[in-house]
């Protein structure tokens, strides 16, 4: 057996084996569960088939409000990461104030928008926004700053202009770091926009689902949009890893590999 | 250099104050918006109420930040062991690896409410969802830096007739430490965020309790008391993680995750 083969047949036998001993009740026996607390993989996909169009469109409208965020948030970011390169000395502290950003609570930032906004996709994108800031404007900073040596000292030797520097070498510098941020953004825009969800003015979206479908004990439709968001999560994803792999063709962290 | 960053860290601190003292002052005098209060009100009437109320708001803190920071010792040391069974074993690596990944592109939190549903119990489930949260972060990191360990280093260690086990406690572990902190500081607000999060699920008590109450409640001095205390605790949380780095690895330098290598 080769190893390629080898890589892909123990995950999926191991996932195969995790959800045929979920399918047969043992877990229920482990844990001590009622059949009605965790539905077996069967009731989770038979649910999802019979209210597909429902849950695909609560899918569009949490990806439609956290891709929103997610580009406004990379966006201010990035703006902060340049604003604190041209003023490196009091940049960075402003950077770090940014970065304190990160460790607010997404559930206590949440109500707040709530307060701001009155419908349930502004206070979704409200979120996100914040959330997805600071990851971008610290990884975009380093991008822009952390230059090979004597890259700057070179284009200095040219006479290059300040905007040459920026687009030429700062710019492309930057852009495995923005990827990073990108990926990191994508998941956590995810996360932020359903757990908005949860507490918003929201009648629709996956944390809507999620929520509703619990208070009516409809636990096979409650996994059914986890199982739908995190497939989701996993699309968008890739779809982020492929863009970088398109764009960053040139870099050395593509081609190494 | 070091005490220059303190200063300008803390003249943008005063800035931030000031922004928000003066933002609450056009929201409430210049636009008469009637909802001034709840939208932002001023930070020093938010001060005085955390002041005033530090007794119960410290209280339901606790509660929230104990339950958070078991969970994220109980996740980050299974995080920890599964990652030195997939260094040890391939095929561990195998099964658990591609999980690992895809664990890390879906929204995790997303879970928490299920969870909450099958735990039923309030404590248990903050430290069961706190850990999960923990768990992936640390695992994925942990196992990369033992990975990045250079192959001459362990070939020395092989020449010298080191065993596995010392191989792992003077080699591995140590050159591990700089990602495993990676992970932890990723993790420490995100756990702290699914305490909360459960808080507001449906618990008796915490501060994210305190912060829905105060909501429906119209107690809008309390409800950004509260708010501001959530957000020290994640805080506090990651300058935790910070602390414990700079006690335990000493001779990284304060450069963060991703740089050098």
């Amino acid at each position: 057996m080769t190893d390629r083969l080898k890589n892909f047949l123990w995950p999926l036998g191991f996932g195969a084996a995790f959800l045929g001993v979920w399918q047969m009740g043992w877990f229920h026996a482990l844990l001590g569960l009622a059949p009605f607390q965790l539905p077996v993989p069967t009731e989770i996909v038979e649910s999802l088939t019979l209210h597909l169009a429902k849950t695909l469109d609560d899918c569009a409208v949490t990806v439609s409000g956290a891709l929103a965020g997610l580009v406004l948030g990379s966006a201010l970011g990035f703006l902060a990461a340049v604003v604190a390169t041209m003023f490196p000395k009091w940049g960075y502290g402003g950077l770090i104030v940014i970065s304190a950003l990160n460790a607010v609570p997404i559930v206590a930032l949440s109500p707040i928008m709530n307060r701001w906004f009155s419908t349930g996709m502004e206070q979704k994108i409200g979120v996100v926004t914040v959330v997805t800031m600071a990851a971008m404007a610290i990884n975009a900073y380093r991008g822009l700053t952390s230059l090979r040596p004597f890259s700057l000292d070179l284009m200095k030797s040219y006479a290059a202009p300040g905007s040459a520097v920026f687009f030429q070498l700062r710019l492309p510098n930057s852009l495995p770091g923005v990827f990073t941020a990108l990926k990191i953004n994508i998941t956590s825009a995810m996360i932020a926009a359903i757990v908005s969800e949860y507490f918003a003015a929201s009648t629709s979206g996956l944390g809507f689902g999620i929520k509703d479908n619990l208070r009516k004990a409809e636990m096979a439709m409650g996994w059914a949009y986890i199982t739908v968001a995190s497939v989701a999560g996993v699309i968008l994803f890739l779809v982020i890893a492929l863009i970088e792999k398109r764009v960053l063709r040139w870099h050395t962290s593509q081609t190494r590999g | 250099m070091k005490t220059n960053l303190w200063g300008v860290g803390l003249v943008w601190l005063v800035a931030v104050a000031l922004a928000w003292e003066w933002g609450a002052h056009l929201l409430a005098v210049e636009f008469h918006d009637p909802m001034a209060g709840s939208k932002l009100p001023y930070l020093h009437a938010v001060v005085s109420t955390m002041v005033e109320n530090s007794g119960v708001l410290f209280e339901a803190a606790e509660v929230t930040f104990t339950q958070a920071a078991i969970g994220f010792a109980m996740g980050g040391l299974i995080g920890y062991v599964l990652a030195i069974l997939m260094s040890v074993s391939r095929t561990v690596e195998r099964i658990a690896f591609p999980y690992l990944i895809v664990s890390q592109m879906i929204p995790v939190l997303g879970l928490a409410p299920i969870v909450f549903n099958l735990v039923r119990d309030m404590n248990a489930s903050r430290m069961v969802i706190a850990a999960y949260i923990t768990f992936f972060p640390v695992a994925a990191n942990t196992l990369a830096g033992f990975k990045s360990v250079d192959d001459e280093k362990r070939t020395l260690m092989h020449s010298y007739a080191a065993g596995r086990t010392t191989t792992y406690l003077k080699l591995m572990m140590p050159f591990a430490l700089p990602p495993l902190f990676a992970g932890l500081k990723i993790a420490a607000p995100l756990s702290v965020t699914a305490s909360i999060l459960v808080d507001m699920l449906g618990s008796k008590n915490g501060i994210g309790v305190k912060l829905l109450y105060a909501l429906y409640g119209g107690n809008m001095d309390i409800f950004w008391a509260s708010v501001v205390t959530s957000a020290l605790l994640g805080v506090a949380s990651y300058l935790a993680v910070l602390g414990a780095e700079k006690l335990v690895v000493p001779w990284e330098t304060a450069s963060g995750p991703g740089d050098g290598r």
